[in-house]
């Protein structure tokens, strides 16, 4: 059940009715309809995954609680272990086990040791990467007496399993939501306005930018020996706008829906494409994520408190591990790696805590500048991408090179039957509409609110791709 | 609440609204359309006098070359879709026949797509902008699972076929961005391709086909002469005995499965090259037209 599905249309009004107007009485009931909901809009997916998720959530909220209970330090570490490794256990044998096992086998094989690798035959429950780092977030987070365990089952299993974030995030942390689930949500008619727009929105960014794209980068990415330097590097761009609007559509309708409900959710997306250099780039990209890696792994690594070898080795690490985090594939790794490589002259030269502040135009040369760093940050982005997107390293690298030797700049007839450069005014009448409203969370509240609704609207209808339908990205992660 | 609820029934009045409008302008758009594919020049169009009719598949787009007919004074038009299946062949001939066609032969390919007895959305998408203006779009659809969908929401039809009718196609309707459809009479010539040919039909199984009766009985009640072939395919094909089955369940269709068999001819298994279809249509003028 996609969130831009008919089904989905009429599951979200049906929840949002009983929430409000049957389970209303107090926050157990409004927890209880949640949970419920929350259930079967993952058993839509499959349900046998739910004993998974409903496992998952138990075995956190048990160790949690013993964790907190223990009397002693052995204690405290055992309980800690064992959920940690169930965990990574889970994601390890889901998501990475095959990946493992063959690389293992190739390098036996690169030896002249012949193998013949005992792959799994799984398919990989949707949203694992994202409730298992909930869960590993609160269990860190009690064993570190950050936070109290929560003793309320269904409490827990809602900041768990919340129908808006489960599949895809924002990741959220225990900090942030689970105070949220613990009170009595009031119906406030601003959030809920807020939410509907920035649910629109989302949908706008997904069916009228990311499917639109993603038509074209899939013909240009699947047939790129057959294209030119003007349609590769277009290839590149498109696929940049799928994945941020496919992505980033998904977390605005996720946080949009979850207002209608009382509840707020952690920003993901900050239009990171005005970033003006790559550290920017990763503090508005995924920032639940990011922001996950920071206080998980980069400071218990030893943070930038150590010497330059070790904050090296620390930004590589949370890097390597980003990539991987998305899925089993060399391409991914060297996706994190080239962020990594990105990163490293701004940590030795100590900048990468520069441009903090939101970024602003004016009439004079250092807004030139701005506009070109802008620009040259958006084209690593756009050549990492190439990685994350291409089926190999091998194709990567070999994209990127005939961007550069074929010298051909000529518009493509492609195999989706447009011409490659069709969509360069759409994108560029997308990014003006997120420029002029990079100050807030989405375009359609403010001034004439009714006029941008029926516009977002009628570009849904009018632009969207629907025959050539594209899930969402990052749902296989 | 009350508040909230108010704005949400004014969204999704401002939704319908829109929908409304939207679907009145690309409609009014299409119904003034008559050069950019097969099915609008029918629609958009006066009757029309006609020796010969060719209806089909792509089977019948690129294996009959209309201007041969022409030549031999056979005013002909080929209204062969590709990727069009019995039931948009069957629609597109009632709408001539509503339109007052006069039409005096129906050249039917009926092989391959004889198998297949439901529409193909690519080529049933461009019927769609005229299905509350026609009500015989209307009928030929109401048995779709779909129908209700299609037929009472506003715009939607646009949304489900927005690669045929979306917004892009109106732009280039406005524009009227001429196609390759109507060229050639509406024969459409492939190229030669190397290569050894070969193709597996054996999944195949030719039905009793609802859409072909149709075809038959409408030329039946317009004193139309109906002629059906099977057309060539090329020799490497894995279950040829197909035609063989067709001519079992329909004995009146004529087989020139194999009357042009050299790869040479061909484009693609399935589809001749211009040199094969003039091969080929010589043959049929021959036995069909030949005075």
């Amino acid at each position: 059940m996609f969130f831009n599905s008919l089904s989905f249309a009429l599951f979200l009004p049906a929840v949002f009715l009983l929430y409000w107007f049957v389970f209303n009485k107090n926050k157990s009931t409004q927890n209880l309809i949640l949970i419920l909901a929350s259930y079967y809009f993952y058993s839509c997916w499959d349900w046998r995954f739910l004993f998974l998720l409903v496992f998952s959530t138990f075995l956190d909220y048990y160790t949690g609680i013993r964790i907190e209970k223990a009397k002693t330090v052995t204690g405290r570490k055992f309980w800690f272990w064992l959920s940690i490794g169930i965990n990574l256990g889970f994601l390890g044998i889901f998501k990475y086990y095959n990946f493992f096992v063959d690389s293992f086998s190739q390098l036996l094989n690169g030896f002249g040791l012949q193998t013949s690798p005992l792959l799994l035959n799984v398919v990989l429950p949707v949203g694992i990467s994202f409730y298992t780092f909930h869960g590993l977030s609160y269990v860190i987070d009690i064993y570190l007496k950050r936070i109290k365990a929560e003793y309320n089952f269904v409490d827990y299993s809602l900041f768990v399993s919340y129908f808006p974030l489960l599949v895809a995030g924002p990741i959220e942390r225990a900090t942030h939501l689970l105070p949220q689930v613990k009170v009595k949500r009031s119906f406030d008619f601003e959030k809920a306005k807020e939410g509907i727009y920035q649910f629109v929105w989302g949908l706008v960014k997904k069916v009228v930018i990311a499917d639109t794209c993603a038509t074209y980068a899939n013909a240009i990415f699947d047939n790129y020996e057959s294209m030119n330097s003007l349609s590769l590097l277009l290839g590149a761009v498109y696929f940049a706008f799928q994945i941020y609007g496919d992505f980033s559509g998904y977390s605005d309708m996720a946080l949009g829906m979850s207002k209608l409900f009382g509840i707020d959710l952690l920003r993901n997306f900050n239009y990171p494409y005005f970033s003006r250099d790559i550290a920017e780039f990763w503090r508005r990209w995924h920032i639940s994520l990011s922001s996950w890696f920071r206080d998980y792994l980069y400071i218990p690594l030893g943070g930038s408190s150590g010497g330059m070898a070790m904050k090296i080795r620390n930004t590589f690490v949370i890097f390597l591990v980003s990539g991987f985090w998305h899925g089993a594939n060399w391409t991914f790794i060297a996706w994190g790696f080239i962020n990594a490589l990105y990163f490293l002259p701004l940590l030795l030269l100590k900048k990468n805590r520069s441009n903090m502040e939101t970024v602003s135009l004016y009439w004079n040369w250092s807004s030139l500048r701005i506009i070109l760093s802008m620009i040259s940050t958006f084209a690593l982005t756009c050549l990492a991408w190439v990685f994350f997107r291409a089926k190999s390293i091998e194709d990567a690298f070999d994209y990127i090179g005939r961007i550069f030797t074929n010298q051909s700049f000529l518009p493509q007839y492609l195999e989706n039957e447009r011409y490659s450069y069709e969509i360069i005014i759409l994108i560029v009448a997308f990014i003006l509409v997120e420029w002029n409203s990079r100050t807030q969370v989405e375009p359609i509240s403010g001034r004439y609110s009714t006029l941008k609704l029926a516009l977002s609207i009628a570009a849904i209808m009018a632009l969207g791709t629907y025959s050539d339908y594209k899930e969402f990205i990052y749902f296989q992660f | 609440m009350k508040q909230f609820l108010i704005f949400t029934v004014k969204t999704l009045l401002l939704l319908f609204l829109l929908l409304v409008v939207l679907d009145f302008l690309y409609t009014t758009v299409y119904l003034q359309s008559s050069n950019r594919g097969k099915i609008e020049y029918v629609y958009n169009s006066e009757a029309r006098n006609y020796d010969v009719v060719i209806l089909g598949s792509s089977r019948a787009n690129n294996h009959f070359v209309a201007p041969l007919f022409e030549e031999k004074g056979l005013k002909t038009f080929n209204y062969g879709m590709s990727g069009g299946h019995l039931f948009e062949a069957a629609l597109l001939l009632k709408l001539m026949v509503a339109r007052k066609y006069n039409i005096k032969n129906v050249i039917l390919e009926a092989d391959l797509n004889l198998s297949n007895a439901h529409r193909d959305d690519g080529v049933s998408a461009r019927f769609m902008p005229y299905i509350y203006d026609s009500k015989i779009i209307k009928d030929h659809f109401s048995g779709e699972e779909d129908f209700k969908s299609l037929y009472y929401i506003p715009f939607y039809r646009y949304v489900a076929f927005d690669s045929k009718i979306g917004l892009r196609e109106l732009y280039k309707t406005v524009t009227k961005e001429p196609t390759a459809y109507l060229a050639h009479l509406g024969y459409y010539p492939l190229k030669k391709k190397k290569g050894n040919m070969k193709n597996d039909i054996r999944a195949l199984k030719p039905l009793q086909n609802k859409y072909y009766e149709e075809i038959k009985q409408i030329c039946a009640a317009n004193n139309i002469h109906f002629i059906a072939v099977m057309t060539p395919m090329c020799t490497n094909t894995k279950g040829l005995d197909y035609f063989e089955k067709v001519k079992q369940i329909y004995p009146e269709i004529h087989n020139y499965e194999s009357i042009v068999e050299e790869d040479q001819y061909f484009s693609s298994c399935g589809h001749m090259n211009d040199e094969g279809a003039r091969k080929f249509t010589a043959i049929i003028l021959n036995d069909f037209f030949n005075k």
